[in-house]
């Protein structure tokens, strides 16, 4: 006979109270019958109810005691979803702190550091991280990716949804899907699947400007203008199109324009007039593209490329590149000469079948687009858009920054190597004298590839990944900072040559800290470093910390510009190749994606905490201003943020 | 609660007559602090250094101690202890076993308590004294390298009268000072004397002893067993139940004889010791070992279990020479005074690589089923096993039959728990 819910709830019950006598020091051994019997509670029917019940008492017996659970003020709502992943043990007491937090968001328990507000703050955002749980959908990946515990997290949170209000849910998610696009990513695939969540959860409750808002996102992706909200399907829409006049033409075209420029999405119908469009009337396309005067003369001086361009590569499947065609045109790019006969050549590339299937991967079945459509229009982002580059879930920061500052600074040079890797398969670099072929390598950072990437990044990544690495284990034992040397042969001429790090290179102690930080200053702060200004986007290593400021890693980043914002203050505007560039990294400091004079992709940060963040960085050692300027007190503030934050997990001398 | 300090303000008259002073717990095992805590027992845990920082939260008095390092500075334990007010030491590892017994030599000033506790961390010349005493052994010698190892198994095999191209019968070899089972290896032939670690010799070899093995746990105070209690093992490092079945039960006299005749033996005054001894159809009993620490196969969370009495407070309370009459007498019950049988199976994975765990429903709707340990693993690599130490989850049972309790040890012992 199986044990029936109340016979497990006693069982649980028992080992709870055993756990609340035990002393403080025996809690551990008191522990895993608790979570034996959770665990059998979480299986069973009406588990979650029953367990909630008793969460109120979680904290005070101890259930979280000694382990990474036990501050509920620490938790941070990114991790959930990997710990319900993580079979045994980590998934059962990620459960248990959800009901924890739900009972003080409810007001079942209090907890002095956080407040039933910050609580149910913590559960929203939970569930918006893992909407695909709350909306399991049928996607090929989601199914391929299917886990073991999918079910045991989607019945927690179907649990948590039906205790949380809807409508500050909407808001989460409203508010993740503005701050995402205002980034204006390449890839947008999340962004859409939370634009379907919320359309899903809007409903009679559901706050009235909410609902306003997040209409116009589900128009952007949906259909925008009257003509594509009329018509959903395209080829309705496209049969429509040929029947009405030329001043209707115009307003759809501008329509469908301001919801492209607002939102960053493209509809598939903006695919199907543009197309339309450059075969009857290209006289048009300044309106559909909404160009402005410098994008407008580019298209004129080129509108016979740009003609090919979009019968090659603009489908509703690539809808998302006439983005970065409108971008690219403003850009002025194609004037520059090898960008042209470099585009040309990609619309007849022989590509190599591995990087074609990873190419057709990118888009449904079903759509009928060629691999070199892909990647003509892939490359178009890139060019249009060279800040919306992003590593995806891969641990190369850097090949998404070289990708990035070529499209900028070099695109001759980009438009060189994107056919070398998608017909040859290989990549060669030269390296103090000696060439690097990527076809022999082996490893890199991420041998296994995620493939949520755009299609540039997708032919590029796997060798630029492996001649980084390359590069970086032939320096490995000089004594010093590899990148010292890798960066300018990597990235080319454009990297200065100068080269500072906290680090001591022998011993790795932090050495002469405020000697980086007035160097920083000399060669980068306005105010100090006689007015030369940043030409080109410099590589800098960062120290990434969570919301409390502990050490998470290094990471690669890009100064963009330097610059007093709206308000007067000296800011440091940076790409930040991890597609999330306003993560909390604790102290108050909060990188911003908007609103403070930022360019879309970059993201912003007052001049001091920027730095308090820094573990290297490249200068010209012709260029430096006064470091002795530089106030103490200005030093020491920069000193403490960084002691106080990743300095903890290093020696200092 | 009030009740509770009512007690404890009574006995502070008393408390001011003898002098207060403290148990040293050598090792760091959270149920024997569990147990001195209850016993409101004012203690110091000696443990490895690792533990300072969990000690210093929760408000334990501790002392670090690398138990591995000898030199000239050991003696600053005891200087350390004692200005603390530590008057007794009790050991609770195989490895605390001679630190508890230099401690308590000096709390005693009594030298010989040393020596003592080092008969009981070399196996060899545990033997010797046990022959000297007049206890039954198999033959046995000491090995300092892989020859004396294959000329014992010939000689001991020619005693045996087997000719060549006989299967030989197997010696067993195991390190004079290591826990239980580690680095214990039966030898059939020459490729097994190959796969002895050079790191393990010196080494003790025995003959083979035939009989069925089983442990005992006698809780010792001024030289005389207070309590013993028989464990009987199902198979070896996997699976035991307490009390033992009927059958070897009712030779307890004869056990319990044995006992204090080792105890007379080595002269053992306190604590707990857990020797092994194998018993023959015929009642013959062999003395395979024995140890003066927490036994392990669970074996006190089993007496526990059946006897309703903490064998941890029960150590500290035989190593404690203060302990009067009266206080023994009202903690232990009487040995047949026991409901049903506790047992427990230690899980080891049968595979080189866990990816899951699979818990039958029939285990766990046996009425007999008490609770297990196991979480589905992270997937990864099984560590190498040392000893029997190592295993990776238990499971415990409680039912009043001790046939049905072996039938159970027996089948679940096959069951693939991890895949």
């Amino acid at each position: 006979m199986p044990q029936t819910t109340g016979a497990l709830v006693e069982r649980f019950v028992y080992a709870l109270d055993e756990l609340a006598k035990a002393p403080s020091f025996a809690k551990p051994k008191y522990q895993t019958d608790v979570y034996q019997e959770a665990n059998r509670l979480i299986e069973a029917e009406q588990g979650l109810e029953n367990l909630y019940d008793y969460a109120h008492r979680f904290e005070e017996t101890g259930v979280f005691q000694d382990g990474p659970w036990e501050s509920a003020e620490k938790l941070q709502p990114p991790l959930v979803a990997g710990s319900l992943k993580a079979k045994g043990l980590p998934m059962i007491i990620e459960v248990l702190s959800e009901l924890r937090m739900l009972a003080i968001a409810e007001g079942k328990s209090t907890n002095q550091n956080v407040s039933p507000k910050v609580a149910e703050e913590f559960l929203n955002e939970v569930m918006v991280l893992n909407l695909n749980l709350l909306f399991p959908d049928a996607s090929e990946s989601s199914r391929i990716e299917k886990h073991e515990n999918d079910d045991k997290a989607e019945k927690l949170f179907q649990f948590l949804s039906s205790h949380l209000s809807s409508s500050a849910l909407v808001q989460t998610l409203i508010d993740e899907i503005t701050r995402l696009t205002a980034q204006r990513p390449i890839m947008i695939k999340r962004i859409v699947s939370m634009i379907n969540m919320a359309k899903q959860m809007l409903n009679q409750e559901s706050d009235e400007e909410d609902r306003e808002e997040l209409k116009q996102f589900i128009a952007a992706i949906e259909g925008p203008s009257p003509l594509s909200a009329k018509y959903k399907e395209i080829h309705a829409y496209r049969a429509q199109l040929k029947t009405i006049t030329r001043s209707d033409l115009i307003s759809e075209s501008v329509a469908l324009a301001k919801s492209m420029r607002d939102t960053g999405l493209v509809a598939p119908h903006h695919a199907t007039l543009i197309r339309f469009l450059s075969k009857q009337n290209p006289g048009l396309l300044v309106y559909a593209l909404s160009l402005n005067s410098k994008g407008s003369a580019n298209l004129e001086e080129n509108r016979e490329l740009v003609i090919q361009l979009i019968r090659a590569s603009i489908f509703p499947g690539t809808r998302q590149a006439i983005y970065g065609l409108a971008m690219m045109l403003e850009r002025g790019i194609l004037s520059h000469s090898p960008v042209a006969p470099g585009l040309r050549r990609l619309v007849e590339l022989d590509i190599r079948p591995d990087v074609r299937n990873a190419l057709y991967a990118t888009t449904n079945t079903g759509e009928g687009v060629t691999a070199n459509s892909i990647l003509v229009a892939g490359t178009i982002q890139v060019l249009g858009q060279p800040l919306g580059v992003g590593q995806g879930f891969n641990p190369t920061c850097q090949a998404a920054r070289g990708i990035s500052l070529w499209a900028q600074h070099a695109p001759g040079f980009l438009l060189e190597i994107i056919p070398r890797a998608a017909r040859d398969g290989d990549l060669d670099f030269t390296f103090e004298g000696t060439p690097i072929h990527s076809k022999g390598l082996k490893g890199g950072l991420a041998p296994e590839l995620d493939k949520e990437l755009d299609p540039v990044s997708l032919v590029l990544v796997p060798h630029l990944d492996k001649i980084y690495s390359e590069m970086m284990t032939r320096v490995a034992l000089r004594g010093e900072d590899g990148h010292r040397w890798v960066n300018p042969a990597f990235y080319g001429n454009w990297v200065q040559k100068g080269f500072s790090s906290v680090f001591d290179p022998i011993t790795g102690y932090v050495l002469d800290y405020s000697g980086f930080v007035k160097l920083f200053y000399a060669t980068h702060h306005p105010e100090y470093n006689d007015d030369y200004e940043l030409i080109y986007p410099n590589p800098v290593g960062i120290f990434i910390t969570n919301v409390h400021g502990k050490l998470l890693g290094l990471h690669a980043v890009s100064i963009t510009r330097i610059k007093k914002d709206p308000q007067g203050e000296e800011r440091i505007y940076f790409y930040n190749p991890n597609n999330d560039g306003s993560q909390n990294w604790g102290q108050n400091i909060e990188p911003s994606v908007a609103g403070n004079g930022e360019i879309e992709g970059e993201s912003s940060l007052p001049f001091h905490q920027f730095t308090s963040r820094l573990y290297a960085f490249h200068y010209n050692p012709y260029e430096q201003g006064d470091a002795y300027a530089v106030e103490t007190s200005i030093v020491q503030g920069i000193r403490e943020l960084a002691k106080d934050s990743w300095g903890k997990d290093y020696t200092w001398v | 609660m009030e009740l509770d300090q009512l007690e404890l303000n009574a006995t502070v008259e008393e408390a001011e007559k003898t002098k207060p002073y403290y148990t040293a717990l050598i090792g760091w095992s959270v149920q024997a602090i569990e147990a001195a805590a209850r016993r409101n027992l004012p203690f110091i845990v000696v443990g490895p250094a690792d533990f300072q920082t969990y000690a210093e939260r929760h408000d334990i008095p501790f002392v670090g101690w690398d138990f591995n390092k000898l030199n000239e500075g050991s003696d600053q334990l005891y200087k350390q202890l004692k200005e603390m007010g530590a008057e007794l030491a009790v050991p609770l590892y195989e490895e605390c076993v001679e630190w508890a017994g230099a401690l308590n030599a000096r709390f005693r000033e009594d030298p010989k308590v040393f020596n003592r506790s080092l008969l009981l961390r070399d196996k060899g010349m545990m033997k010797r004294k046990a022959q000297i005493s007049g206890i039954k052994v198999g033959v046995f010698e000491e090995a300092r390298d892989k020859d004396d190892v294959e000329r014992f198994l010939k000689r001991v095999n020619e005693a045996l009268l087997k000719l060549e191209g006989d299967h030989l019968d197997p010696i067993h070899v195991k390190p004079l000072d290591k826990a239980g089972s580690v680095g214990h290896l039966a030898i059939y032939n020459k490729d097994d004397i190959d796969r002895i670690q050079d790191t393990d010799f010196p080494l003790l070899m025995e003959s083979h002893l035939d009989g069925q093995e089983f442990s005992c746990e006698a809780f010792v105070h001024k030289g005389k067993v207070r309590f013993l209690n028989i464990t009987e093992y199902v198979r070896l490092g996997h699976s035991n139940f307490v009390p033992a079945s009927p059958s070897l039960e009712e030779k307890r006299p004869l056990i319990q004889q044995a006992v204090q005749k080792l105890v007379d033996a080595f002269e053992i005054e306190y604590g707990v010791i857990h020797p092994e001894y194998f018993i023959t159809q015929d009642g013959t009993l062999h003395f395979g070992e024995v140890a003066a620490r927490v036994p392990g196969g669970h074996i006190f969370e089993l007496i526990e279990r059946a006897y309703g009495f903490s064998a941890y407070e029960a150590q500290i309370l035989c190593s404690d020479p203060n302990t009067t009459e009266e206080e023994l007498l009202e903690f232990f019950p009487d040995p047949y005074d026991y409901q049903n049988y506790a047992g427990c199976l230690m899980v080891h994975p049968n595979v080189d690589y866990v990816e899951d765990l699979k818990i039958p429903e029939e285990l766990e709707d046996h009425p007999y089923f008490e609770k297990h340990d196991m979480f589905t693993p992270p997937q990864g690599k099984v560590a190498e096993r040392v000893g029997f130490g190592n295993h990776y989850g238990t499971i415990f049972f409680y039912g009043p039959n001790s046939e049905e309790m072996t039938d159970l040890l027996k089948a679940y012992e096959q069951y693939n728990f991890y895949v």
